[in-house]
C-alpha cells in the first residue's frame, strides 16, 4: 500500500495539498485518492456491477486504449469544478479495478456534463461520455444509492417525461427553485397563462406541457418504455413513481382504446371529445 | 523470477482478451470510428445493404424535398432537404425558450417553404437519459423510430431541432445499424405500435438547414448587422457527439469549425468574433441546469460569457440549441451578487436571423422570455423596439379579455388531432 507522504507547506502550488474535499492530505495519485475501501458486501455488488457492466455490448466497443496522456481530463468541465476526470475512469476501467468503478460510480460518476469534448479529444477514439452513460444506466439499474439521492430531486421531470415525452414545462420555474434566473423568469412565472396564450403555435399554448402531444403519442411512447424496460428499471429506484407510470399508462391506454374503436365504427363525434386530454 | 505472463503466454492473452467474445465482430463495429475519413461513409454503406436485404426501412430525401450537398469535416458529402420538412421539435426550447421554434416556423413561412409540424412526437427524451441515466439503447432507438415513423408515414422529411437530439440520433443510428441485436430487441415493440423501423438518409439539424438558406433568408433582411459583433457558441452535441456528421464550410474559419450557426452570422452581414473557450461547453449539463445549478451559473458565466465579453467585446451570444440559449441566457443576472453585471444578449440563431428580417419581436421572437439585454440588442440594430412592445402589451390585454385572438403562424390542428393520428392529417393540415 501507499505511504501518505506528509503535509509540507513549502509545496503550496501543488493543488492537491490544497483541495479541502480530500479526507487525506498529500500528493497521492488521482486513482488512490479519496476512494475508500470496500466491505465485503460491498465488494461483492462491486463486481456484480462490472461484469454486468462489462458485458454490455457497447463496453468493449467504447473502450479502446488508454495513453494515460490526460488529454480528456485537461478538456472537461466537470473537472474545473468537481473532483472528477475521465481518465481516472478509463485508468480503472483498462485495469479492470471493478472495486474502484464501483466507487468512481458512487462518488464521481453524476459530475460530468455530458459535454462530448473528451470523446472528441480522445486520441486513441474512447469513447469516453458513452461509457459514463453506461455506469449512470447500470447505477440505475442496480438501485446504487447514489443513483437514488441524484434523482431524488428529478422525479418530478422523470415523471413528465416517461408518460408525456416532454423533459421541462414552462410552469416549472417558480419563484422558490427558480429565483436564480433573475426577475424575468419570475414575471413569466406570475403570468404564464396569457403569455402561453400569445405564442402562435396552437401546440405550445399549455402551461403545463412544452408542446401538447397527441393522446396516441403519449401512449406509444409510454408502450416503449414499459416493454424496453425503462419503467421495470425505476422500481429500484423510486417504487412510487413506478407504480403511479403504470396507473396512468393503463388509464390512458383504455381511454385511447375507446376513442380508436369509436373512431373505427365512424361513431366518434369529435365536438364531445374534452379539449385536452391532458385535462382528464 | 519469471513473470506469469513469461512462464504461460496464452493464458495470460486469454485473461486480457478472453474468448468468448468475438473480438472480430468488435472491431469490424468500431473500424468506422478509426477508419477516418470514412466513418459515416461506412455506417451509410451499411444502412443501404440493411435496406436491401429488408431489416430497415430508409426515408430518402427526395428531389421534392430540394436538397443541397456541403461536406462534413472529412470532405464526405451531406445532403440538406430544405423544404418539405417534418418539424421534430425541441422539448426545452418549446417549454422554456418559445421564440425559438417559432422563429423558425416564421422564416419556414417567409421563405415558402413546405413544413409540417405535429401533436404526434414526443422529445427524443436524450436529456433525460443524459441527465439520469434511466433509460437503455431499446429504448431510445424505440422513441427515435417511433418519431421517424410519423415523419415517414406523410412523407416530410425530419428536420432536428434540438442539439441533443441531433447529436443523439446520430449516435442511436449508428448503434441501429450497427448492432442487429438492438434492432431484434426493438422490432417487436415497433411492431406493436403497428410500425417499422425506419431510418432517415441524413439526420439533419435545423442550424444546417437555416445555414444553406441563410443568404436566400438574408435577402429578406431589414436591418443592418455590419457593426454587430457575435460571439459564436456551437453547441457541443451538434458537433462532438458523432463529430463526422455534421456540416462545414471554408467560409467558416477555412473549414475548421462547423458551418452552422458562424456561417448564418456571417452571411446575415454580422461579424463572428473568436473567443478563447469557443470550443466549451456551455455548462448546461442536463442534470445540473435542473438540480445542481451552482456549476452551471458559474461555468457559463466564468467559462463563456466572460470570456466573450472582456476578449472579443461581444455585443451578442448566437447559438443554436435549447441547454446552450437557456444555461448562457439565464447564469448571467446572479453573477450581479458578485459584481459581474455582463448583461450580454443571448439569441438562437433562428431568432437572430427572424428578427433581423424584421419578425415583430415580442409575438415572433418571444424575446420577453430571456433574461439577458435583447431588447438593447435590437435598440441597437435599430428595431423600434418601445412601439412593438406598447403593441404587445395591448396584444396580450386583448387576449387575456378575449378581444383577440392568437395570430397563428400555420392553421391550428382539429380537436381529433390532439387524441389520434389520422393517415388525412397532411391533407387536413397542407391541403395541395
Amino acid at each position: 500500500m501507499f505511504e501518505l507522504a506528509t503535509v509540507k507547506l513549502s509545496l503550496p502550488e501543488d493543488p492537491r495539498y490544497l483541495d479541502m474535499s480530500y479526507a487525506e492530505q498529500g500528493p497521492l495519485p488521482e486513482e488512490m485518492r479519496n476512494l475508500d475501501q470496500l466491505s465485503e458486501k460491498d465488494r461483492k455488488l462491486a463486481l456484480e456491477f462490472y461484469q454486468s457492466l462489462a458485458s454490455d455490448f457497447r463496453y468493449n466497443e467504447y473502450l479502446r486504449g488508454c495513453l494515460n496522456c490526460g488529454v480528456c481530463t485537461s478538456s472537461c468541465p466537470a473537472a474545473k469544478f468537481y473532483d472528477f476526470g475521465p481518465r481516472e475512469m478509463i485508468q480503472y476501467m483498462m485495469r479492470g479495478e471493478y472495486d474502484k468503478i464501483y466507487e468512481f460510480t458512487n462518488e464521481k460518476v453524476w459530475a460530468c456534463v455530458q459535454c462530448y469534448t473528451c470523446s472528441m479529444r480522445c486520441p486513441f477514439n474512447n469513447e469516453i461520455a458513452g461509457l459514463i452513460m453506461l455506469l449512470r444506466e447500470y447505477a440505475v439499474k442496480f438501485g446504487l444509492e447514489s443513483a437514488k439521492q441524484i434523482l431524488a430531486p428529478y422525479r418530478r421531470i422523470l415523471l413528465t417525461v416517461l408518460t408525456t415525452g416532454n423533459q421541462v414545462t414552462p410552469d416549472m420555474i417558480q419563484p422558490e427553485t427558480f429565483a436564480d434566473w433573475g426577475p424575468q423568469a419570475l414575471e413569466e412565472s406570475k403570468n404564464m397563462d396569457v403569455y402561453r396564450k400569445a405564442i402562435p403555435v396552437d401546440l405550445m399554448q399549455r402551461t403545463d406541457i412544452g408542446w401538447h402531444a397527441s393522446l396516441q403519442t403519449a401512449v406509444e411512447l409510454m408502450t416503449i418504455m414499459i416493454e424496453a424496460g425503462v419503467i421495470e428499471s425505476l422500481k429500484n429506484i423510486d417504487k412510487d413513481l413506478y407504480d403511479m407510470i403504470i396507473d396512468i399508462y393503463e388509464e390512458r391506454k383504455q381511454f385511447l382504446e375507446e376513442i380508436k374503436e369509436k373512431y373505427q365504427k365512424g361513431e366518434l363525434n369529435e365536438e364531445e371529445l374534452p379539449d385536452s386530454w391532458l385535462d382528464l | 523470477m519469471e513473470s506469469s505472463v513469461e512462464q504461460n503466454p496464452e493464458r495470460e492473452m486469454e485473461r486480457a482478451f478472453p474468448n468468448d467474445l468475438d473480438w472480430e465482430e468488435i472491431y469490424q463495429r468500431v473500424i468506422y470510428k478509426y477508419s477516418s475519413p470514412h466513418g459515416i461513409q461506412h455506417i451509410k454503406e451499411l444502412m443501404y445493404k440493411l435496406e436491401d436485404k429488408g431489416e430497415i426501412i430508409v426515408q430518402h430525401i427526395k428531389p421534392s424535398n430540394n436538397p443541397v450537398e456541403y461536406q462534413t469535416i472529412n470532405g464526405n458529402p451531406k445532403k440538406i432537404p430544405t423544404t418539405k420538412l417534418w418539424n421534430h421539435k425541441s422539448c426545452g426550447q418549446c417549454g422554456h425558450i418559445p421564440g425559438y421554434p417559432t422563429s423558425v416556423f416564421w422564416i419556414m413561412n417567409k421563405l415558402e417553404t413546405d413544413y409540417v409540424d405535429e401533436p404526434h412526437q414526443t422529445s427524443c427524451t436524450g436529456w433525460n437519459y443524459h441527465a439520469s441515466g434511466a433509460s437503455n439503447p431499446v429504448a431510445l432507438a424505440g422513441v427515435m423510430v417511433r418519431n421517424f415513423w410519423r415523419a415517414y408515414e406523410i412523407d416530410y422529411y425530419p428536420l432536428i431541432h434540438c442539439g441533443t437530439s441531433f447529436g443523439h440520433y446520430k449516435e442511436i443510428r449508428n448503434m441501429l445499424i450497427l448492432h442487429d441485436e438492438v434492432r431484434q430487441k426493438l422490432r417487436p415493440i415497433m411492431r406493436k405500435l403497428d410500425m417499422d423501423i425506419v431510418i432517415p438518409e441524413e439526420i439533419v439539424h435545423y442550424s444546417e438547414w437555416l445555414y444553406v438558406n441563410s443568404k436566400r433568408a438574408a435577402s429578406h433582411k431589414r436591418y443592418d448587422l455590419s457593426e454587430i459583433k457575435a460571439a459564436v457558441h456551437t453547441p457541443c452535441h451538434v458537433y462532438k457527439l458523432v463529430p463526422d456528421d455534421t456540416i462545414y464550410d471554408p467560409i467558416v474559419y477555412q473549414g475548421r469549425r462547423p458551418a452552422a450557426p458562424t456561417g448564418t452570422v456571417i452571411n446575415f452581414g454580422a461579424k463572428p468574433v473568436d473567443y478563447s473557450t469557443w470550443w466549451d461547453c456551455c455548462g448546461f449539463g442536463f442534470r445540473h441546469i435542473l438540480t445542481e445549478r451552482e456549476f452551471t451559473r458559474s461555468f457559463a458565466l466564468f467559462k463563456k460569457v466572460v470570456p466573450a465579453v472582456e476578449e472579443a467585446n461581444a455585443d451578442v451570444f448566437v447559438t443554436s440549441d435549447t441547454g446552450c440559449v437557456t444555461t448562457l441566457d439565464k447564469s448571467q443576472w446572479v453573477g450581479k451578487a458578485h459584481g459581474y453585471n455582463y448583461n450580454l444578449p443571448v439569441l438562437a440563431d433562428a431568432q437572430f436571423a427572424a428578427l433581423a428580417m424584421g419578425a415583430d419581436p415580442y409575438k415572433i421572437g418571444q424575446i420577453h422570455w430571456h433574461a439577458t439585454d435583447v431588447e438593447g440588442f435590437l435598440r441597437k440594430i435599430g428595431v423600434p423596439i418601445q412601439e412593438y412592445k406598447e403593441q404587445f402589451i395591448q396584444y396580450l390585454q386583448d387576449i387575456k379579455e378575449g378581444k383577440a385572438e392568437t395570430e397563428f403562424l400555420y392553421k391550428p390542428h382539429r380537436k381529433i388531432d390532439f387524441y389520434l393520428a389520422l393517415p388525412d392529417r397532411v391533407q387536413y393540415e397542407r391541403p395541395q
